[in-house]
């Protein structure tokens, strides 16, 4: 395959790029600059870059203030800490007033791995999802981080950019139309669909190789990478194969498993469905790719899965 | 002899504290600290505060943050008198289904407000960014206003924002705290420890200002001498007061941080405001 990438240095490093096109934007830290990979705007542009210490909540009514007199803050922290320690801010001071404020969080999921539970962010999605006027996005590859990056620049609202700290690898290439709120499907398949978004992805894409291998079977990979607002007809699409497969990097309940449940329940589609995450637990310490193993939404966790499904 | 503006803004001041008095009798509404705060409020909206009624969004327009959010009745008295709406809408908008006032300073159908507040421990946090912003546009002549409360001082986001607004160098932010000793609870000193307010911000690093928050030529006092809009230390005014103020029964009594009252004690309220015409009036 190809290069490991790390998605966290995509987006930290892209902010100088749509920094230098629009003066408006600005860079907010909370301490964690350096983890967040974004030194290269701070110090390229230091009238726009502000760190406000180790402030989560801070950073977020700040960015909210800047949002209110016209600039476009880029916020950045852990995930964990942008959902759950900055949340009312995030709620009442971006959301509630549908101000211009771009939340990017990184360690998604758990990408945190030997970090621990305090750095997972197992729940970030369910808590974003749930807050009206935020659009929730996970990129997967380089070139979906900077389109949808790109895309933010022109949206004059609230979003959540979830990061995963894990490698990935390339997808897109740099023709791929990327539209919010309207999935890619990097590979086509009419006997299952495997709707996965971030980290997942890329083992659902090697997953859909095996299981073609292993039985002629032909899986569909959805990259659902705008979780919210959620694409419908992709979902609706994805049900004529009769087998829903969700991989996502969070607990099982709150997740892209459940956007995806609402959308089939919603419909009243006649489809086998299996949400592949974390079983609703803060479950043991380990590396990510263990975990993801253990937790079953790794390549191997997908096959096995799918397999299952059609065996049914 | 006192003079005219502080005369003018006295009288000002009752008409706000009696319309209150009056929405109270038909909504619960946070009269303790709406009476409290109304002298501060009164000097600053009808007197302080550069502010375009035509255009709320007005660049050279001072920023106005209630970050007691539970004082939005009077913010929207205030407004009124300002001639943002007709002071007729509050009686019949405020707490209303489908109405233009909450409860607590909300922006969905209020455009005066500058930011919804209600949460406390956000207004600051959110000024520091709004002034930040003015410093960015190098806008050197408005000033943004906050007004909070004493018991709100237990919000650790308040701190976050006291450091912050010393490392920005945000001058152009001035801070109002009721300093009025009572929270929803009970009395400040034994639920919080708060001590003193001022010695607190100014080991922070502000330009602290001790002002009796509840008499009109003290506050336009402490307004008429703020530092320059365009200095560079952030100025909070501990604004001393009653929690009640004005009103004899209501004064210190923490029965009174929310509530409704008859007509009775409408009545009493207001001979016990006009015999005062503020508690420190003696």
């Amino acid at each position: 395959m190809n290069d490991k990438i790390f998605l966290r240095d995509v987006v930290g490093n892209y902010m100088l790029d749509i920094g230098s096109k629009d003066e408006k934007i600005v860079v907010v830290n909370a301490d964690l600059m350096g983890t967040c990979r974004n030194k290269n705007f701070v110090e390229k542009n230091p009238n726009r870059s502000f760190n406000v210490g180790i402030a989560e909540q801070n950073m977020i009514s700040f960015s909210a203030g800047l949002a209110s007199e016209g600039f476009k803050p880029y916020a950045f922290t852990m995930a964990p800490f942008m959902s759950m320690r900055a949340c009312e801010q995030v709620r009442t001071d971006v959301a509630y007033g549908n101000k211009n404020v771009k939340l990017i969080s990184v360690y998604s999921g758990l990408s945190g791995g030997i970090s621990g539970p305090t750095h997972w962010a197992i729940e970030d999605c369910g808590i974003m999802c749930s807050i009206p006027n935020m659009i929730v996005v996970e990129p997967s590859d380089k070139i979906e981080a900077e389109k949808l990056l790109n895309i933010s620049t022109k949206i004059e609202k609230p979003m959540y950019f979830r990061i995963t700290t894990e490698s990935v690898v390339s997808i897109y290439n740099s023709n791929t139309k990327f539209e919010l709120g309207k999935a890619n499907i990097p590979v086509n398949g009419d006997d299952g669909a495997i709707i996965c978004s971030g980290v997942t992805v890329q083992y659902a894409i090697e997953a859909s190789k095996i299981i073609k291998e292993k039985t002629r079977k032909n899986f569909k990979v959805i990259d659902m990478h705008t979780i919210k607002p959620i694409d419908e007809s992709a979902i609706i699409e994805a049900a004529k194969t009769k087998h829903i497969i969700v991989a996502q990097d969070h607990n099982v309940i709150g997740g892209l498993g459940s956007m995806v449940a609402s959308v089939i329940a919603k419909n009243n589609l006649d489809v086998d469905f299996k949400i592949l995450g974390i079983p609703d637990t803060y479950g043991v310490i380990g590396h990510a790719g263990y975990l993801y193993n253990k937790y079953g939404y790794d390549t191997e966790g997908i096959i096995k899965a799918s397999l299952e499904m059609l065996l049914k | 002899m006192k003079s005219k503006i502080i005369q003018d803004l006295e009288n000002k001041s009752l008409i706000i504290k009696t319309n209150l008095l009056n929405l109270a009798t038909k909504e619960s509404i946070h009269i303790g600290g709406d009476l409290s705060s109304a002298d501060i409020m009164t000097v600053l909206w009808q007197y302080k505060i550069k502010y375009n009624i035509e255009d709320p969004k007005d660049e050279n327009r001072d920023r106005f943050i209630l970050s007691k959010g539970h004082a939005s009745a009077l913010l929207n008295f205030e407004q009124s008198m300002l001639g943002c709406f007709k002071e007729e809408l509050v009686y019949s908008e405020y707490a209303k289904d489908g109405g233009m006032f909450a409860m607590h300073a909300c922006d969905l159908k209020n455009p005066y407000v500058e930011v919804s507040t209600g949460s406390l421990g956000h207004g600051l946090p959110i000024a520091c960014g709004i002034a930040m912003g003015l410093k960015l546009k190098q806008n050197k002549k408005n000033y943004v206003y906050v007004l909070m409360g004493d018991g709100e001082q237990s919000e650790g986001s308040v701190w976050e924002a006291a450091m912050n607004a010393v490392k920005y160098k945000l001058g152009n932010l001035v801070v109002f705290i009721d300093n009025n000793n009572l929270e929803a609870d009970g009395s400040i000193n034994d639920i919080t420890s708060l001590g003193d307010i001022g010695n607190k911000y100014k080991a922070f690093g502000w330009n602290v200002i001790n002002i009796n928050g509840n008499d009109i030529e003290s506050i336009v006092n402490a307004v008429d001498n703020l530092p320059k809009s365009d200095s560079e230390i952030p100025t909070v005014v501990v604004a001393h007061t009653i929690k009640g103020c004005g009103v004899t029964f209501m004064e210190n009594n923490v029965r009174w941080h929310a509530g409704k009252i008859s007509q009775e004690q409408y009545d009493m309220a207001i001979s016990s405001l006009q015999n005062k015409g503020g508690a420190n009036n003696e």
